[in-house]
C-alpha cells in the first residue's frame, strides 16, 4: 500500500512539473520546483527526528510546502484553463468599456497576532498535574500567497496565544481576501502510546487524566483509520510517516479590507474543532490583531510635472497620496525638503478642468477646490500643454478611482514595518517559568537570586530592593510593606493606552517568565490609582514580577 | 500612632476648617499632602510608624487657607467632610480635598503630641 502511494506521488509531481513546463511561465515554475525540493527535504527531515519538537517543526514546514504546491497547482489549472479557452475564442469578446479601471496594488501586513484562551478549571484541578503542551501556528493566504507564523508552545499557564512576527503581503488588491488558519499539535503524549499494543494503550488511556485520555484515545481512533493524512488532501500528497505528529485545523476566518485598521482589533474566529479532536484547545473565539495596508498611491508618486500655479509662478508638482506637493524645481524634491506650498487632494476634494477666466486667455488650466471649514479655497494650476493637462486629469481620476477603491487606507498613510528575516527556530528551550530557573545552592544566596533576576530582567537593580531589608536586619520588628493586591486579569480583546506607536497593549502570561523584550505591564491593571488626571506613569507595579520593588519618590501632591 | 491591624484606630484629633481660596479658575487650600497606601511609607519624614501609609501634610504655604485654619506641617489627615483618608491612594485623597463644588472642607487631623496634651488638660 505504501508503495503504491509512493508511485502516486510520484506521477503526481511529474504531472505538476510537466503542466508548469507546458505553460511557459518560468516564475510559477521556478517557485514550483523550489517548493518540491523544501517539501522533499522537509520529508527526510521529519523521517530522521529523534525529538518531538523537531519532528513538529519539520511537520510544520511540510504543511506549508504543501499547501503552497497546491495553490501554485491551482494556478496552474486556471491559467491552463484560460490558455485553452483563449485559442478556441477567436473573436475578441468586449470585456467591458474600454477605460475600466483598475485599482492600485497595495502592501498588505497583518502583526501583533493575539488569539485569546479560556481554560476550563479542569484544566487546573483535575488534571493530575501533567502540563499538556500544544504546538500552534498560523496559516496566512491571501491570493496565491501562502505564508506562515512561526511556531508557539501553549500550555494552560498562557493566556492567550502571541505571535511576534509580522506578515507582509504585497501586490494585494482592495477586494483581498486574507485567510488565516490556526493549526494545532500535541507535544507529548500522542506519540509514546502510538507503539503500544492496543490492549495496553486502551488500559493505559483509562488511568491516565481525563482529559489526557481523552485525547490519547481520540489519537488512537484516528491513527488506526485514514494512516496520518494532513490538512492537505490525502492522496495527491500524502504524509509519510504515521507516527509522526499531526496538525488539525482549530480555526479560521478570513478578513477583507473591512478589517483594515491603523490599530489594533477584535475579529471573530471560526472554530473547526470540538473537544473529541485531539488537538483541540480551548480557544474564546476571537482574534486580535493589527491589518494595515498602505495602497502604492499613498506611497509613491503618481504623476509629476512642472505646473504654473496662480500667485506662486512656475513650480514642480509632485502628486501623492493624499497630497500635491510643489517645489520650486525638481531638485528640491528630491533633497527632502520642505515644499513650497501642499494641497491637499481627498474625497472631498473637487477638480475642474477649462478656463476660469475667459478673457485672460488662459486655455489649458486644472481647478483644484478644497473646504476648510466653511471657505473654499480654490488653486488654479497652468499645463505647458494639452498632453500634460490630459496626463494630470488622467492621474487625478485614477487616484480618486483608488481612494474610493481602498477606502479607509487613503485617509492617512499607515505605518508598516519590514520585518526582518526569520531566523531559523532556535533550539527550543523548554517553556519554564521563573521557577524552574530558582534553583540556588546555597538556599539564601542572595547573590544568586539577583543575579538570576538582572540576566532575565535586563539592567541591574540601582536601589537595593525592599526584601534585601529582611536579611541585613535593618528593620527587624516591621513587616515587609504589601502593595495593595491588584486582580491580573488581562483586557479581553481590547484595546489599551498606547504602549505601542498603534496601542497593542501586552498581556502578561499567569506564571511563565517574559519572553525576549522586558514586558511592559498592561496599563488598565493599575486601576487601583483610578486617576484620570493624573498620570498612569507615577503606579507602575507590573503583577507579575512579584517581589521586584523599585524604588519610587515618595509622590507630594499640592493641593 | 502605629496601629495593629485589625484592631479599630483610635486617635485625638484636632478640628481644622478651610475655606478654599479662589486664584483664577482653581480652588486652592494651600498646602501639600504625601502618602497613601499606593505610596511607599517608608520614605514619609513626618510619620512615627514607618509603616503608617495615610495621608501627612507635607508642606503648608505662608499665609494660605491652611495655615490660617491652623493646619501645620507634619499632620496626619484622618478625614475630609466625614470621608476617611486613613485608607485611600494618594489620587483619591487629592481628589477628595479638591472637589469644585465644596468652597469648605473640615479636616480631622492628628499630630504628635496631641494625645499628651489632652493627657496634661484633663489632669490640670
Amino acid at each position: 500500500m505504501q508503495d503504491r502511494l509512493h508511485i502516486l506521488e510520484d506521477l503526481n509531481m511529474l504531472y505538476i512539473r510537466q503542466m508548469a513546463l507546458s505553460l511557459e511561465d518560468t516564475e510559477l515554475q521556478r517557485k514550483l520546483d523550489h517548493e518540491i525540493r523544501m517539501r522533499e527535504g522537509a520529508c527526510k527531515l521529519l523521517a530522521a527526528c529523534s525529538q518531538r519538537e523537531q519532528a513538529l517543526e519539520a511537520t510544520k514546514s511540510l504543511l506549508v510546502c504543501s499547501s503552497r504546491i497546491l495553490s501554485y497547482m491551482g494556478e496552474l489549472q486556471h491559467r491552463k484553463e484560460a490558455q485553452v479557452l483563449g485559442r478556441t475564442a477567436r473573436r475578441p469578446s468586449d470585456t467591458g468599456p474600454p477605460d475600466e479601471r483598475s485599482p492600485c496594488r497595495g502592501t498588505i501586513c497583518i502583526s501583533d497576532i493575539r488569539i485569546p484562551l479560556m481554560w476550563k478549571d479542569t484544566e487546573y484541578f483535575k488534571n493530575k498535574g501533567d502540563l499538556h503542551r500544544w504546538a500552534v501556528f498560523l496559516l496566512l493566504q491571501l491570493g496565491g500567497n501562502i505564508q506562515d507564523t512561526e511556531m508557539v508552545l501553549v500550555d494552560r499557564t498562557l493566556t492567550d496565544i502571541s505571535f511576534q512576527s509580522s506578515v507582509l503581503f504585497t501586490e494585494a488588491g482592495p477586494d483581498f481576501e486574507l485567510r488565516l488558519e490556526l493549526y494545532g499539535a500535541c507535544v507529548e503524549e500522542e506519540g509514546a502510546l502510538a507503539g503500544a499494543p492496543r490492549r495496553l494503550a486502551s488500559k493505559l488511556s483509562n488511568s491516565l487524566g481525563r482529559s489526557s485520555g481523552r485525547r490519547v484515545r481520540a489519537s488512537l481512533e484516528s491513527a488506526g483509520g485514514s494512516g496520518g493524512s494532513s490538512a492537505a488532501s490525502p492522496i495527491l500528497l500524502p504524509t509519510p510517516a504515521v507516527g509522526g505528529p499531526r496538525y488539525h485545523l482549530l480555526a479560521q476566518t478570513v478578513l477583507t479590507l473591512a478589517s483594515v485598521q491603523d490599530g489594533f482589533r477584535t475579529h471573530d474566529l471560526t472554530l473547526t474543532s470540538n473537544e473529541e479532536s485531539p488537538a483541540w484547545l480551548p480557544l474564546y473565539g476571537s482574534v486580535c490583531c493589527r491589518l494595515a495596508a498602505q495602497p502604492l498611491c499613498m506611497t509613491q508618486p503618481v504623476m509629476s510635472g512642472t505646473l504654473r500655479v496662480q500667485s506662486w509662478g512656475q513650480v514642480h508638482g509632485i502628486l501623492k497620496g493624499t497630497n500635491l506637493f510643489c517645489y520650486r524645481h525638481p531638485g528640491e524634491a528630491n533633497a527632502q525638503e520642505d515644499p513650497l506650498f501642499t494641497i491637499a487632494i481627498n474625497k472631498e476634494t473637487r477638480v475642474r478642468a477649462g478656463e476660469r477666466d475667459q478673457t485672460l486667455g488662459a486655455p489649458l488650466t486644472l481647478s483644484i477646490s478644497n473646504q476648510y471649514g466653511g471657505d473654499e479655497v480654490t488653486h488654479t494650476l497652468q499645463m505647458e500643454s494639452r498632453g500634460a493637462l490630459q496626463r494630470w486629469m488622467e492621474a487625478l481620476w485614477q487616484l480618486f478611482f483608488d481612494m474610493s477603491q481602498w477606502k479607509q487606507c487613503c485617509d492617512e498613510l499607515m505605518k508598516i514595518e519590514v520585518p526582518p528575516p526569520r531566523k531559523p527556530p532556535p533550539a527550543l528551550a523548554k517553556q519554564g517559568s521563573l521557577y524552574h530557573e530558582m534553583a540556588i545552592e546555597p538556599l539564601d544566596d542572595i547573590a544568586a537570586v539577583t543575579d538570576i533576576l538582572a540576566k532575565r530582567e535586563g539592567p541591574p537593580l540601582d536601589v537595593p530592593p525592599h526584601w534585601l531589608a529582611l536579611f541585613t536586619e535593618k528593620l527587624p520588628t516591621s513587616k515587609l510593606p504589601i502593595h495593595a493586591p491588584r486582580s491580573p486579569s488581562p483586557p479581553r480583546a481590547c484595546p489599551g493606552p498606547r504602549a505601542t506607536p498603534w496601542g497593542r497593549p501586552r498581556t502578561l502570561s499567569l506564571d511563565a517568565a517574559p519572553r525576549g523584550r522586558p514586558p511592559l505591564p498592561p496599563r488598565s491593571s493599575s486601576s487601583s490609582s483610578s486617576g484620570s488626571g493624573s498620570p498612569a506613569p507615577r503606579q507602575r507595579s507590573p503583577p507579575a514580577q512579584g517581589f521586584r520593588a523599585k524604588a519610587r519618590p515618595w509622590l507630594q501632591s499640592p493641593v | 500612632m502605629s496601629y495593629v491591624p485589625g484592631q479599630p484606630v483610635t486617635a485625638v484629633v484636632q478640628r481644622v476648617e478651610i475655606h478654599k481660596l479662589r486664584q483664577g479658575e482653581n480652588l486652592i487650600l494651600g498646602f501639600s499632602i504625601g502618602g497613601g497606601i499606593d505610596q511607599d511609607p517608608a520614605q514619609n519624614p513626618f510619620s512615627e510608624d514607618k509603616t503608617d501609609k495615610g495621608i501627612y501634610v507635607t508642606r503648608v504655604s505662608e499665609g494660605g487657607p491652611a495655615e490660617v485654619a491652623g493646619l501645620q506641617i507634619g499632620d496626619k489627615i484622618m478625614q475630609v467632610n466625614g470621608w476617611d483618608m486613613t485608607m485611600v491612594t494618594h489620587d483619591q485623597a487629592r481628589k477628595r480635598l479638591t472637589k469644585r463644588s465644596e468652597e469648605v472642607v473640615r479636616l480631622l487631623v492628628t499630630r504628635q503630641g496631641l494625645q499628651k496634651a489632652v493627657q496634661q488638660s484633663m489632669l490640670a
